[in-house]
């Protein structure tokens, strides 16, 4: 790819350099480097695929697949407690989406701005949860709920899931909180805003498609969780993360192939979602969304 | 002297005023110190802790929680739990780097579609995915048939139920923390620098282990404790991809705290946890911060 | 014309840590002008801007704005507007909406906006760009839009942060005519940052040279340009031959060179050490004057530059002298001197300046 980089004045001057380089790397083009990464590419989606397949088999089998049916999906959508799980995780996504986002976004700006001690600690703070195992995270919330007297309950996991959400939040928007201009808020109060006004008219809107990206990607993170979820919920409702794990672990029903299809697909599209928004916006989309970088 | 009240008075409005901020700052702080500080206190005051009958938490002193972590039924799962760990970052070295290098410096203009392609299956849910690992890599599953079928394998091979079942599973599940900082590093490698590498050393293996690898031993170091971190608190993967003798630590707390109600030890467990796991995070740092001060010599 | 200054800066500092980015400055600043803090970069004319604006808090001192004393006001509650060096337009508006920004806080009515809007755009020449979005544009368009977004909230002073440093020269120099030409119409006091002694000197009716937080001089162009105050300000605008030398009776006694008879400095003790500064279009090569301070020295280097052509003139051993000569018709290259000839040279006792 490298010599391909030719600058663009030589270029149509000197087609001749031009194929000939291009035969070069395609000479150089690492065969080994790239049958890896096929394999690579090919395992990562084998069990995916595997999952998706299955959920379309009339046999109950999980193993020989014989032939194309959705006998799981009207099976789910006629299970009344997984439909009752879909929507308990629906409500607690929705909710830590919310709560996560206000908080984080708040947690972001006052971050990057605030240079006093304070700040640094809860800086420190702030990233306790991205290197805690979520095992750890779940035992300790459910000690704390335990501790305070606190029945769990969908609401002990919507708490529980906020509080680990914030931090994603908070490093994805903190990177884009600092690489805004902060001439751009100056000058918003120049022409008159408060301090709150320009927060709201200039920064905000500027921070909008990575507001977004984030919230679609915590309602995803959050619908997906099953360690902190596990942990925190009480016995019914049970967020479907949790039943799937006590399908998995006790005899599996085909229902929960469907299941997850279902969910994998709509992860995927959520992820894709999230990629896509800041390019809705004329911004240069991409996965720094996801690593906060 | 004069200056002084003036000086104070417009100290007090503080333009480059961090008083909003402050405020702006203070909720999600609080809910984070409430909810997760606190409970990682509560979690460290269990460990030497009691219970009630009920299996309810008591606050007590009491170190028979922490005296059991001696016991070698759990020494021997805590270093299996390392041992595969560790494992687990170098295979997913050993896989992520050739494929990072292969995006990012072959991947032309399928690049950021490639990268994506990496992400995009691990914010898909980790249960249904490891999962239908478990099915690929069963004994009927297509793995197993493929390796019968070269012959490298015979009908009494298998993968489930071993501890390489546990690892591929560890792997699979948190080989895309190595692969994105990897490919970040990468990324920035400056292409100069390999073509100059080409000059001076010669040969592209040469010039891999002159050039090429040490401008990304950042992005592998993050990549390792990225992959160590959950690889260490797993417990899906046990559960699924071993048997009995393949336990971990994880396994361990979730059965202290589901089935055993024996919490303080369950508590002095997951602090043993989060004690291996701040060694390694602090090796981390310390070798960063001096490859860091080396960068700057 | 008013007597109380539009800015006056009364013992202002700035403090960062121990070191001090500005240092008890005084300035007033006359209603009305384009008046330019000029200095490299590093010596606190940016933070003095942002003094003005509100957006830094001196350390002490006072900041008075019409004779008002302003120093306890938020940028919002000052009258005046900036122009920012990154134009800082808010890119999820339209062009017209960036404009209206101010005039939509302080509660103009609709129709009035429109119309102001309107008119700023039509003045910046943008009237056909109203509904872009600031991103779409090219950089001299930018700054056009911040400059119109400024200057519609009709601010007594407008301050301006190095506006054109991200322009290419060739547009550099045709806003910088525009931009005072839009002065001299809106009538309103500039206050311009620049590292850019062309721009000030241009631009300006009065520039105020800064240097480690403090103004080195201040004046009109011609003040700073022909009679800097101090060696900084000599080196700092333009080019000057500075020698180093030693003043006694009338003469200043160069280092290692000879003495220059610079007449009676009734100011400067004898044996003070000082520099000495020439301009190098000052030094005369030929068609001498009566009267002129006459020298001689070796032609070191000849360099051409188009209308001009530059002499590096040996005076003594490790004392040159640069020497600026119009290339007229009279004063052709090759009629001239080349390396190794020694000339004679020499220039107006006026135009050598003694600088302490």
């Amino acid at each position: 790819m490298t010599l391909l980089r030719l600058p663009s004045s030589t270029a149509p001057a000197r087609p001749a350099a031009r194929t000939r380089t291009r035969r070069g790397r395609a000479d150089r083009r690492p065969r080994i480097l790239i049958a890896l990464t096929g394999l690579f590419f090919a395992l990562l989606y084998l069990p995916i695929a595997v999952v998706a397949l299955f959920s379309f088999n009339s046999k109950k089998s999980l193993t020989v697949f014989g032939g194309f049916s959705l006998r799981w999906y009207r099976a789910f959508v006629h299970d009344d407690v997984l439909i009752s799980s879909l929507g308990t995780s629906l409500r607690i996504s929705l909710v830590a989406m919310a709560g996560s986002v206000v908080l984080g976004v708040a947690l972001a700006l006052g971050l990057v701005r605030c240079r006093t001690r304070l700040g640094s600690l809860a800086g420190l703070i702030m990233l306790v949860p991205l290197v805690t195992p979520e095992i750890v995270t779940g035992v300790a919330s459910m000690l704390l709920f335990k501790g305070l007297g606190v029945a769990l309950s969908t609401g002990t996991v919507m708490l529980s899931e906020i509080t680990f959400s914030i931090s994603y939040v908070t490093v994805i928007l903190r990177s884009r909180v600092a690489a805004l201009n902060p001439e751009v808020e100056e000058a918003a109060m120049d022409l008159g805003a408060t301090r709150w006004q320009a927060v709201r008219l200039v920064t905000l809107p500027a921070l909008l498609p990575a507001v977004l990206a984030s919230a679609v990607l915590i309602f995803a993170l959050v619908f997906d969780d099953f360690v902190l979820a596990y942990f925190t919920t009480g016995v019914d409702p049970q967020p479907l993360s949790v039943r799937i794990y006590s399908a998995i672990r006790f005899g599996l029903q085909p229902t929960i192939n469907a299941v997850g299809t279902l969910m994998l697909a709509g992860s995927i599209c959520l992820i894709a979602l999230a990629l896509f928004i800041p390019r809705l916006f004329g911004r240069r989309g991409g996965l720094d969304i996801l690593s906060g970088e | 002297m004069a200056l002084l009240p003036r000086s104070s008075r417009t100290r007090r409005r503080g333009a480059d005023g961090d008083r909003m901020w402050t405020w702006l700052m203070l909720p999600g702080t609080l809910w984070m110190t409430g909810f997760l500080i606190a409970s990682l206190v509560l979690v460290a005051v269990l460990a030497v802790g009691t219970t009630d009958d009920l299996g309810n938490p008591r606050f007590g002193f009491d170190l028979a929680g922490v005296r059991a972590l001696a016991d070698p039924a759990y020494t021997e799962v805590l270093a299996r739990s390392l041992g595969y760990a560790l494992l687990t970052c170098v295979i997913c070295l050993l896989i992520a780097y050739p494929v990072a290098y292969t995006i990012a410096l072959h991947g032309g203009r399928y690049k950021h579609a490639l990268i994506a392609a990496v992400v995009v299956p691990f914010f898909a849910n980790y249960l249904v995915r490891m999962y239908g690992w478990s099915v690929v890599l069963s004994d009927d599953g297509p793995v197993l048939r493929a390796l019968r079928a070269v012959g490298l394998a015979d009908g009494g091979t298998k993968i489930l139920n071993t501890g390489a079942g546990v690892v591929a599973g560890l792997v699979y599940g948190f080989v895309v923390f190595m692969i994105i900082p990897l490919y970040a590093a990468l990324e920035r490698l400056d292409v100069s620098l390999i073509e100059a590498g080409r000059d001076l050393y010669g040969g592209p293996v040469r010039t891999f282990f002159f050039v090429t690898l040490p401008a990304t031993r950042q992005g592998a170091a993050a990549g390792l404790v990225l992959v160590f971190l959950p690889a260490m608190g797993d417990f899906v993967s046990a559960q699924l991809m071993g048997g009995p003798d393949q336990i971990m630590i994880g396994n361990l707390i979730q059965d202290k705290f589901f089935q055993g109600q024996n919490w303080p030890l369950g508590s002095a467990l997951t602090m043993l946890l989060m004690l291996v796991l701040l060694v390694g995070m602090f090796g981390y740092l310390r070798r960063t911060r001096k490859d860091e001060a080396e960068a700057r010599r | 014309m008013d007597a109380t200054p539009a800015v006056r800066l009364d013992g202002v500092s700035k403090q960062f840590g121990d070191s001090y980015a500005v240092h008890r400055l005084d300035l007033d600043i006359e209603a009305g002008h384009f008046f330019s803090l000029l200095g490299p970069s590093g010596c606190g004319k940016t933070t003095s801007l942002r003094m003005i604006g509100g957006f830094s808090d001196p350390t002490e001192g006072a900041v008075l704005l019409a004779g008002e004393d302003v120093t306890a006001l938020p940028p919002n509650k000052r009258n005046v507007n900036t122009v920012f060096q990154s134009y800082a337009l808010f890119d999820h508006l339209s062009v017209a909406d960036n404009v209206g920004f101010g005039l939509k806080r302080t509660g103009v009515a609709k129709a009035e906006l429109r119309q102001r809007v309107g008119e700023m755009l039509e003045l910046v020449q943008l009237s056909g760009l109203a509904d872009r979005k600031p991103r779409t544009l090219s950089g001299g368009q930018r700054q056009r839009v911040a400059l119109a977004r400024a200057l519609v909230n009709r601010p007594a002073v407008l301050l301006l942060d190095e506006p054109l440093a991200a322009l290419d020269l060739k547009l550099r120099r045709q806003m910088q005519v525009e931009l005072k030409q839009i002065q001299r119409e809106v009538g309103i006091t500039f206050v311009f940052v620049t590292h850019d002694q062309d721009e000030a000197l241009t631009m300006s009716d009065r520039i105020a040279v800064m240097n480690e937080g403090r103004i080195e001089q201040c004046g009109t162009p011609e003040d700073v340009y022909e009679h800097p105050a101090s060696r900084f300000v000599a080196s700092f605008m333009g080019t000057s031959n500075l020698m180093g030398g030693t003043y006694r009776g009338g003469q200043v006694a160069l280092d290692g060179g000879p003495a220059l008879p610079v007449g009676a400095r009734p100011g400067i003790a004898d044996g003070t050490a000082v520099s000495v500064s020439v301009r190098p279009e000052k030094i005369w090569l030929s068609d001498f004057e009566p009267g002129m301070s006459m020298l001689s020295g070796v032609i070191r280097e000849t360099v051409y530059s188009g209308p001009t052509t530059t002499y590096l003139i040996e005076l003594a051993p490790g004392v040159t002298l640069s020497v600026l000569e119009q290339n007229t018709a009279r004063a052709r290259m090759e009629d001239r001197w080349s390396g190794g000839e020694t000339v004679e040279f020499g220039w107006r006792p006026e135009h050598c300046l003694v600088l302490a």
